[in-house]
C-alpha cells in the first residue's frame, strides 16, 4: 500500500543482485498491488460479514501503521497507543452528536484532540527511556480508559452511541460497502503518508535516535523534539483511526479501549517487521483477521492464536516483513563483509543473515539501557 | 488510617511476590515476561486441583495441607515457567527485544485460555479457606490468616533476597545481570542461571497464586491479568531490575490503591495511582532504587 | 525492468492468496443466505460472549438457548422445521460484537436471541435492524438499549429502573435509613447503581450514605471494604456480579461490617454464596426476577438442565432459554420467517409463560411488569422472602 521505505535512502546492497523473490519484495508496484487488492476484494465477496471484517481489519492497518511511527521508526515502546484512539473516537463520537455535524467535520477536532493527548502523554515523560516509557504509557491508556468510563460526557461505561455514518458531498457512504471503499482510500492516503514520513529528513532523525540516541543527540538532533514528533504524528494517525472506527460501529464504549487492544496493534507492527510500512501492513491484517477466522474454534481460538504468535516469533525473530538494514551500517566496507555474500538465496536468508546483524544493534542498545539490577 | 495502611501493605505484599519474578527476568534477560501473571493463576489452578482431588480435609489439618501443596505448586509453576522459557523465549535470544515481547503476550493467551478450555471459564471456589480469629492491632483489624501469609511473603521474600546475595547462582545472576557477555566469558554458565531464574520467579508466582486462592477463596482464568498489570508497575515504581526495588514497589503501590481509593472513591482509583506513577517517574526517572546507568555508547 | 510484469502479476497472486482466505471466509459462512426461505431449518442467532471475563456468564445463556432448541426440534420444531441454533462469541467487546452480529446475518439468522454486555450489544442493533431481523434480549437492560426505541428489539429481562424500584420499594419497607450502592463501573451495574441512587433521592427518607465503584475482575476489595464500614450504612446494596460480590460479602463479614447487604440480579448465583464461603452469604437479600428456585414446580427444569450440562444452571439461563421459546412461539404465531410478521407476532404477544411470569410487552417493548421480587440466602439457597406485591 505504500512505497518501500527504505528503497530510496538506503544504498542498494553491493555485491550479488538479490534474487527474483527478493526483488519482487522490494518493487515499488507493490503498494499499488496491495491497493488493487484491497479494491477489487468487494467484488469477489460482497457480504455484510466480509465487508465488516475487511473494514476493520482496514481501520487496524492505519493504527498499526500509526504505531510504526513511534515504535517502529523511532524506537518508543508505547503500550497504551489505543489511548489515542479512544480520543478521537470520542471526540468524533461527541462532537458530532453535540452539534449534529457529519462525522467528516469533526477532523479538526479530531486532529487537535491528539495533538493535545500527544503533547500531554509526550511532553513529560518522553525523557525516560525504554520500559519506563512503556509502563508509564501504559499508564495513560489506563487512565484515558477509565476516565472515559467515569465521566458523563462520554457516556459512562455504555458509551456513545448512534454516531452517524460518513457522507461526502451530500453522499451516503455509510453502506457497508462504500464506507469500506472510504476506509480503504483514506488508510491508503494516510499509510503512504507514514511510508513517506520515515523517508523524510525528520524519518531519518527518528531511525538515528532510535539506533543511538546518545550519537544522535552529539550529531545535533534535538532529539526530545524529534521523539516529541513521532509521537504526536503517532496519535494523529490514532486519532483518525478513531474517528474511522466510531463512523463504522456507530458506538463506542471503553470496553473497546482495553489494553488488550493496545498489545493487539503491538504485535501487528512487530509480527510484521517493525519500520517496515508493508510487513506493517501484513501483520496488521493477519492480526486483525486470525481471530476471526478461528471464531468457530470457540474458546480455543485464543490457545491457537497465542501458539501462533510464539511460532512466528521463533521462526522470523524480524517480523514478516523485515525492514532492510539501514545505511549507516553499510559505509565501511569492513562491516559490510559479510553482508556481500548475501542475498543470493531468496529473502529467507536476507532475514536470517540481516537479524543476526540487527540483534546485535538491538541487544547492545538494550545492554546500555536500564541495567539496573 | 492504621486500618488502610495495614489493608496497603496486605495487597502490596502480593503485589511484590509477583513483581519480584517480573524484576528479576527483567534484571537478567531484560524481557518484559507478560506470561507472568498467568503463572499466578496457574498456581491457583495447580494448588486447586491438587486440594480437590486429596478431597475433604480435616479442619485442623488445612494449614498443613495448603503448605504442602504450596511447596508442590512451587515446585511445578516453578517447572512450567521453565518450560516457557525455552519453548518460547530461547529461541529467541538476542532477537530485538520486541520480539520477544510478543511471544510473552502469545504464551499469555495460550496459558489463559488454555486453562479455560480446561477447567472450563467459571470461577471455582478454592477448597481451602483461610480463616480465624481477628486481632485489633493499633485500630485496625488484622486476621490470623492475613498474619500468616504476611509471614510467608516476607520469609520468601528474605530468602530470596539472601538467595542472591549469598550464593554464587546469586552472584552468578547478579553479574548476568551487569554485563552478559562478560560473564559468559568469565565462565557462567548463562543458560543454566537464567534458567533458575525463570523457576524461582515462576514458583514466587505460583506461591502466590495458591495463597491467593486460599485466602480470597475465588479463583479464575483471568485472575492474572490484572495483578500482572499491578505487579509491573510495582517492579517499575522500584526500579525494575532491582529485588529490593520490587519489594518496596509492590508495598508502595498496595498503599497508593489504599489511600486513592479513600480519597477519590473506587471509580478513581486506578487512574489516581497510574498518575502518581507518571508524575513520580517524571520526577526520578529511574524508579525507587533503580540506578542512573550512564549510557554507553 | 523485463521483470516487471510477471512480478507485479506474482504480487498479486500472492496477496490474491491471502485474500482469498478471507474470501471463503466471507463465501463459507455467506454460502447458505436461503437458510431464512421457505425450507431447511429456521436458524437462531445469538451474539453472547463465549471468550473474556463474561465467558461464564455466556456459557449458562448459550446452555439455556441449547436446551430450548433441542426441546423444541424434539417435538417436531416450529412449522415443521427444525430449529439451528448459532451461537457467535463477541466477548463482550463492541467491535468484535458487530462483526459476529454481521456474521449471524449473512448466515441467514431468522430471530436474534443473544446480548447480554450491554456495551457491545448496542452496536448490533441497527445491524439486525437494517436486516429486520427481530431480536429479542435475554440479558443485556440498559436503559439505552430501550432508548434507540427501534421496532425489531424487545428486552425480556428487567430493566435497570424497574430493579431499582423494588429495591427502593424493599429497602423503604425494611426500614433501612442509610445505603451503601457498591457498582462494579460497567454499564449494567452502574445503571443500576445510578437509578437507584436517583429514585432514593426522589423519594426521600433514606440517606445515601456512599456511591463508590470498584474494577472487576480483582480479589481483594479491602478498600471498597474500609470505605463501607466507615460509613456504616444500614444496607450495602451492590449491583455487579456474582464473583466480585462473593468476594465483598465475604470480606465486609470479615471486617465486622454488622448492617444488610442485598445483591441485584447478576450476583443471584449458588456461586455467589460458595464464594463468600461457610455461612458468609446468610441472610443477604437480592432483588431478582422470578427463577426456577423460587417458582414452584421448576426443580424438574434444573434437574434436567444439570443433567443435560452436567452444572446447574446460572444467571440468565432461563432468560435465555425463555428467549428461544418466544421466539419459536412468535414464528408459530407469524406463520412465517417474515421479520415483520414476527416482530408483529411478538408485540402483539400476550400472556405467554415465561420463568418470569406471564409476558405483556409495553409499547417500548420491554417487560410490561419487571416482576422483580426480594429473595434472602437462607442455608445456603436463595429463597423468596417478599413478592413485593
Amino acid at each position: 500500500m505504500s512505497e518501500n521505505v527504505d528503497s530510496s535512502t538506503a544504498p542498494r546492497l553491493i555485491g550479488k543482485p538479490a534474487s527474483v523473490v527478493s526483488r519482487l519484495f522490494e518493487s515499488k508496484q507493490l503498494g499499488w498491488a496491495g491497493f488493487a487488492i484491497a479494491v477489487i476484494f468487494p467484488f469477489l465477496v460482497a457480504n455484510n460479514y466480509a465487508m465488516n471484517i475487511a473494514t476493520t481489519a482496514v481501520i487496524f492497518i492505519l493504527l498499526a501503521s500509526g504505531l510504526n511511527i513511534v515504535v517502529g521508526y523511532c524506537g518508543l515502546l508505547d503500550l497504551g497507543y489505543i489511548a489515542f484512539m479512544a480520543v478521537g473516537a470520542y471526540t468524533a463520537g461527541i462532537v458530532s452528536k453535540a452539534w449534529e455535524l457529519p462525522i467528516l467535520f469533526t477532523i479538526p477536532a479530531v486532529l487537535l484532540m491528539t495533538v493535545l493527548a500527544g503533547l500531554i502523554i509526550g511532553a513529560p515523560t518522553l525523557r525516560l527511556r525504554s520500559d519506563y516509557l512503556a509502563i508509564v504509557t501504559l499508564g495513560f491508556g489506563e487512565i484515558i480508559r477509565l476516565t472515559a468510563n467515569n465521566l458523563t460526557i462520554t457516556g459512562g461505561p455504555s458509551g456513545i452511541y448512534g454516531i452517524p455514518g460518513v457522507e461526502l458531498f451530500g453522499l451516503d457512504l455509510s453502506s457497508p460497502v462504500m464506507f469500506y471503499f472510504f476506509c480503504v482510500v483514506v488508510v491508503s492516503l494516510l499509510v503512504l503518508g507514514s511510508a513517506r514520513l520515515g523517508k523524510s529528513r525528520l524519518g531519518r532523525a527518528w531511525r538515528f535516535v532510535r539506533e543511538d540516541e546518545d550519537a544522535a543527540e552529539a550529531m545535533g538532533i534535538h532529539t526530545y523534539k524529534v521523539k516529541l514528533a513521532a509521537y504526536i504524528f503517532g496519535a494523529m494517525w490514532g486519532g483518525i483511526g478513531g474517528m474511522l472506527f466510531a463512523a463504522h460501529l456507530s458506538a463506542i464504549s471503553p470496553q473497546s479501549f482495553v489494553f488488550l487492544q493496545s498489545a493487539l496493534v503491538l504485535m501487528a507492527v512487530v509480527l510484521g517487521g517493525m519500520g517496515n510500512t508493508r510487513g506493517v501492513v501484513v501483520g496488521a491484517v493477519v492480526i486483525s483477521l486470525l481471530p476471526e477466522f478461528l471464531r468457530d474454534m470457540g474458546n480455543l481460538r485464543y490457545v491457537i492464536f497465542g501458539v501462533v504468535l510464539i511460532a512466528v516469533m521463533v521462526l522470523r525473530p524480524q517480523g514478516f516483513w523485515p525492514t532492510r538494514a539501514y545505511e549507516p551500517e553499510k559505509a565501511g566496507p569492513d562491516r559490510d563483509g559479510h553482508d556481500q555474500d548475501d542475498g543470493g538465496s531468496g529473502p529467507g536468508a536476507h532475514g536470517r543473515k540481516r537479524s543476526r546483524r540487527e540483534h546485535r544493534k538491538v541487544t547492545s542498545s538494550g545492554q546500555e539501557r536500564g541495567e539496573n539490577a | 488510617m492504621t486500618q488502610l495502611l495495614w489493608n496497603g501493605l496486605f495487597v502490596g505484599s502480593f503485589y511484590a511476590l509477583i513483581a519480584l519474578g517480573y524484576s528479576m527476568v527483567y534484571g537478567i534477560i531484560k524481557l518484559l515476561n507478560f506470561a507472568h501473571g498467568d503463572l499466578y493463576m496457574l498456581g491457583a489452578f495447580i494448588g486447586y486441583a491438587m486440594l480437590s482431588s486429596v478431597g475433604v480435609i480435616p479442619a485442623s489439618m488445612s494449614i498443613t495441607a495448603l503448605l504442602i501443596v504450596l511447596l508442590l505448586t512451587m515446585i511445578i509453576s516453578g517447572g512450567i515457567g521453565v518450560g516457557i522459557e525455552r519453548l518460547a523465549y530461547r529461541p529467541l535470544r538476542g532477537s530485538p527485544r520486541l520480539a520477544v515481547l510478543i511471544t510473552a503476550v502469545g504464551a499469555s493467551f495460550t496459558l489463559e485460555y488454555g486453562v479455560s478450555a480446561i477447567a472450563g471459564p467459571n470461577p471455582r471456589v478454592f477448597p481451602v479457606r483461610l480463616q480465624g480469629e481477628t486481632f485489633d492491632i493499633l485500630g485496625a483489624r488484622v486476621s490470623a490468616p492475613q498474619i500468616v501469609l504476611m509471614v510467608i511473603a516476607v520469609l520468601l521474600m528474605l530468602s530470596l533476597n539472601s538467595y542472591i546475595q549469598r550464593t554464587s547462582m546469586g552472584r552468578a545472576m547478579r553479574a548476568i545481570a551487569l554485563d552478559p557477555k562478560g560473564s559468559l566469558l568469565m565462565g557462567i554458565n548463562v543458560n543454566k542461571v537464567i534458567t533458575w531464574t525463570f523457576f524461582i520467579g515462576s514458583a514466587l508466582a505460583g506461591a502466590a497464586g495458591v495463597m491467593a486462592g486460599a485466602y480470597y477463596g475465588k479463583i479464575d482464568f483471568l485472575m492474572g491479568f490484572i495483578i500482572g498489570l499491578k505487579a509491573f508497575t510495582a517492579a517499575v515504581i522500584g526500579g525494575i531490575g532491582n529485588i529490593k526495588g520490587a519489594m518496596l514497589g509492590g508495598l508502595l503501590l498496595g498503599l497508593l490503591e489504599a489511600f486513592g481509593s479513600q480519597w477519590l472513591g473506587g471509580e478513581w482509583r486506578d487512574v489516581f495511582t497510574f498518575a502518581v506513577l507518571i508524575a513520580f517517574l517524571t520526577l526520578k526517572p529511574t524508579g525507587l532504587l533503580g540506578e542512573r546507568v550512564t549510557e554507553r555508547v | 525492468m523485463k521483470l516487471r510484469i510477471p512480478k507485479v502479476l506474482a504480487v498479486g497472486a500472492v496477496a490474491a492468496a491471502l485474500m482469498a482466505t478471507t474470501g471463503c471466509g466471507g463465501i463459507l459462512s455467506g454460502g447458505d443466505e436461503n437458510a431464512s426461505g421457505d425450507s431447511g431449518p429456521i436458524k437462531i442467532a445469538a451474539v453472547i460472549p463465549l471468550s473474556g471475563s463474561s465467558a461464564p456468564t455466556g456459557t449458562y445463556m448459550k446452555n439455556g438457548m441449547q436446551m430450548a432448541i433441542d426441546e423444541i426440534n424434539a417435538k417436531g420444531g416450529v412449522l415443521g422445521r427444525q430449529l439451528q441454533f448459532d451461537p457467535e462469541d463477541e466477548a463482550c467487546d463492541p467491535t468484535q460484537a458487530a462483526a459476529a452480529a454481521n456474521k449471524a446475518v449473512s448466515n441467514g439468522a431468522v430471530v436474534s436471541v443473544g446480548g447480554y454486555c450491554s456495551g457491545a450489544t448496542l452496536p448490533t442493533l441497527p445491524i439486525f435492524a437494517k436486516a429486520n431481523i427481530p431480536m429479542i434480549i435475554p440479558a443485556a437492560n440498559s436503559q439505552e438499549l430501550v432508548n434507540q426505541k427501534l421496532p425489531n428489539v424487545f428486552l425480556i429481562n428487567g430493566t435497570g429502573a424497574q430493579q431499582s424500584a423494588a429495591a427502593v420499594k424493599f429497602m423503604a419497607k425494611d426500614g433501612v435509613k442509610s445505603v451503601a450502592l457498591v457498582d462494579d463501573n460497567t454499564s449494567y451495574s452502574k445503571d443500576i447503581a445510578a437509578q437507584t441512587k436517583k429514585d432514593l433521592e426522589a423519594a426521600g427518607g433514606i440517606k445515601v450514605a456512599l456511591a463508590t465503584s470498584v474494577t472487576a475482575g480483582e480479589s481483594d476489595y479491602s478498600s471498597v471494604v474500609h470505605d463501607i464500614t466507615g460509613a456504616n450504612p444500614d444496607m450495602v446494596y451492590w449491583t455487579g456480579y456474582y464473583q466480585e460480590g462473593g468476594l465483598i460479602i465475604n470480606q465486609l463479614k470479615a471486617a465486622g461490617f454488622k448492617g444488610k447487604i442485598m445483591v441485584a440480579d447478576g450476583s443471584v448465583d449458588a456461586s455467589l454464596i460458595e464464594i463468600a464461603g461457610g455461612t458468609s452469604a446468610e441472610g443477604v437479600f437480592a432483588t431478582m426476577t422470578q427463577t426456577p428456585d423460587t417458582i414452584k414446580g421448576a426443580e424438574t427444569w434444573i434437574a434436567d438442565y444439570t443433567k443435560k450440562f452436567g452444572s446447574a444452571p446460572g444467571p440468565y439461563s432461563t432468560q435465555s432459554y425463555d428467549a428461544v421459546r418466544l421466539a419459536a412461539e412468535a414464528i408459530t404465531k407469524a406463520d412465517s420467517t417474515d421479520g415483520d410478521k414476527i416482530i408483529a407476532a411478538l408485540a402483539a404477544i400476550d400472556g405467554f409463560e415465561l420463568f418470569s411470569g406471564p409476558l405483556k410487552f409495553t409499547p417500548e417493548h420491554t417487560l410490561s411488569s419487571g416482576g422483580f421480587q426480594i429473595l434472602v440466602v437462607k442455608d445456603g439457597k436463595f429463597t423468596l422472602h417478599d413478592d413485593l406485591s
